[in-house]
């Protein structure tokens, strides 16, 4: 079974910075591998080991993505291959726009036979790109999948909504999209990072693909500011344990909250 | 989209969720958009006909019924019906309901229609007759407004954005019931099981003693749960002690894809307070911290904060307690 993961590569939210105008800047921010991304790839590394096929891990962005320690990253956790859709176009590209690039890019890689996604990326977390793609490849396409397994050339897999469980049998090709709770994945091992440096990379632009580069976002962003937090009393109590805890029992009283 | 250029646009906003209740809240959204442009509000209804009347009902003045959902049948297979209805009538958009399911009739709609999603919206502005969209990105980090240029606007709609209308009991309006396109692929569904109710509710929590990461072995939480007890609160906790770790069950993590809380009372032990957390707890009424790291982002968005080594501040704290009583 040859496989495709797409991870989305993107600036960590915990590097934020918010100035006092209230706008934000990710300037600074290092780019990671998107949490909700490790457990489809780890699914995906599984699932081709057991079938003794291939893992390529898929993932389109800016040019920041075209970064060697991110590359090494990606390749340590169990893909064989990684092929990169590398164009500035794709900044803020909406849903639309990242669906039709990643579709293209598999119909391009050929021979897939599932493609799995991440529950959301880090960034956004718009949970629409695996079931965009799979429509657009016109595929059987499903979200929040919390179990895999192949079964005589096909896939029976678990789905988890919010008060019901669905088992659901899946012919291939197929697109996927995992929850964060369908595997744990572990830390890549010192021989998977040394590995990892001689596995193949592909780059491609979106000329590479044939793709139109008129074609336009559907969704224009206006501003992206810091949300508006309660404005919280911020009230620091010091001193030994016995005093402080005294001190935030009188304060939960004057609350009315015991 | 397949552009059919003797039809113009229309000015409805429809709305579609397999959730009565979600759908009862976008109705009422629908209404407010449709009252500024000028259009009607019209429901796509699958499942028994009752649901249409409820829809009526809620301020729906046009339905789509999309018929009984046959057995065997996914509440998905509509998407080519939808595609095709929406391709056809033009609405000037369309509020699904933000449930998983929701968002996959969402995306495969979208791609069908070659339309993007704005997702999770939180409000809806007009500026300067253009509408406009307000959401979060970066785990809660910030708020974005976007401004949909397409021609037909598709968005998803969690619960709890909008008030549902009252009840007008009889009331009536345009029923259409569309021809059902067979989907070109279907999944078998060898079973169904419904979930058990879970063990605790969070977001109904009128106090909540959250564990984070500062917390070092899983016996420890007992401490928590003792404080709990005492406080007449749940125990919720962070992304990691849930996932990873497995400490506490799912149902119990606080956090962008877990649970959103507004209770009176948050009591963070041991939490460092990263965005993708405090996105769930950030309209808790009063915010308590306990961390031995004073520069922890969690104090920023505190009331009352004690830096001090949890292990020593919660067992005083429950001591305490215990005296008032």
């Amino acid at each position: 079974m040859n496989i495709v993961v797409c991870c989305k590569l993107a600036p960590d939210a915990a590097d934020i910075q918010v100035s006092s105008d209230g706008s934000i800047s990710l300037e600074r921010a290092e780019w990671i591998i998107g949490g909700f991304d490790l457990q489809a790839i780890e699914a995906g590394a599984r699932l081709a080991e057991a079938s003794g096929g291939k893992l390529i891990a898929l993932s389109a962005g800016p040019h920041q993505i075209n970064n060697s320690k991110l590359k090494k990253d990606l390749l340590s956790r169990g893909p064989d291959e990684l092929v990169l859709v590398i164009d500035d176009v794709l900044v803020n590209a909406d849903t639309a726009m990242t669906a039709a690039v990643l579709a293209q890019a598999i119909r391009k890689i050929g021979g897939v036979d599932l493609v799995l996604c991440g529950e959301g990326s880090t960034d956004l977390y718009f949970q629409q790109t695996g079931l965009q793609v799979g429509e657009r490849l016109g595929l059987p396409t499903l979200n929040a999948v919390s179990k895999i397994e192949s079964r005589d050339g096909k896939l029976v897999v678990e789905r988890s909504l919010e008060d019901e469980v669905e088992i659901l049998e899946v012919p291939l090709p197929a697109v996927l999209s995992v929850t964060t709770d369908i595997n744990q994945p572990g830390l890549p091992t010192l021989k998977e990072i040394l590995k990892a440096g001689k596995k193949p990379v592909t780059e491609w632009t979106l000329v590479n693909l044939g793709l139109d580069l008129s074609f336009q976002n559907q969704v224009e962003v206006i501003r992206t500011t810091a949300p508006h937090h309660a404005q919280r009393k911020k009230i620091m109590i010091s001193g030994a344990a016995d005093e402080a805890v005294y001190a935030l029992v009188v304060y939960l009283n004057k609350e009315g909250l015991i | 989209m397949n552009k059919d250029e003797s039809r113009p646009m229309s000015a409805d906003i429809w709305v579609f969720s397999e959730k009565p209740a979600l759908l009862d809240e976008l109705l009422a959204g629908a209404r407010v958009l449709a009252d500024h442009i000028k259009g009607a509000v019209a429901a796509v209804v699958s499942g028994p006909v009752e649901k249409t009347e409820e829809a009526f009902e809620r301020g729906a003045e046009k339905v789509f019924w999309l018929g009984e959902i046959k057995p065997g049948f996914m509440v998905e297979d509509c998407v080519p019906t939808l595609a095709h209805l929406a391709a056809k009538e033009k609405p000037y958009g369309i509020l699904i309901g933000s449930t998983r399911r929701g968002r996959a009739v969402a995306g495969r709609l979208a791609a069908r229609l070659n339309l993007s999603v704005i997702t999770d919206v939180i409000a809806f502005m007009f500026e300067n007759g253009d509408l406009q969209a307000r959401h979060m990105i970066f785990g809660g980090g910030a708020v974005r407004v976007e401004r949909p240029v397409s021609e037909m606007i598709l968005a998803t709609v969690g619960p709890g954005i909008f008030n549902p209308l009252p009840l007008t009991p009889g009331r009536k309006g345009e029923l259409q019931i569309p021809d059902f396109i067979e989907p070109e692929w279907r999944l078998t569904l060898c079973e169904r099981k419904i979930k058990p109710a879970p063990a605790v509710n969070l977001p109904a929590a009128k106090k909540v003693v959250c564990a984070g990461r500062g917390v070092a072995k899983q016996e420890d939480l007992a401490l928590m749960e003792e404080l709990a007890r005492i406080l007449g609160a749940e125990v919720g906790c962070t992304r990691p002690l849930a996932e990873g770790l497995g400490w506490l069950p799912r149902e119990r993590y606080i956090g962008i894809s877990g649970a959103n809380i507004k209770p009176d009372l948050y009591l963070g032990i041991g939490v460092s307070g990263q965005v993708q957390h405090t996105i769930g707890m950030s309209e808790a009424r009063v915010v308590v911290a306990i961390n031995k790291d004073g520069e922890a982002p969690i104090f920023d968005q505190a009331d009352y904060g004690i830096v001090g080594d949890l292990y020593t501040i919660v067992p005083a704290l429950i001591k305490a307690l215990k005296a008032r009583k």
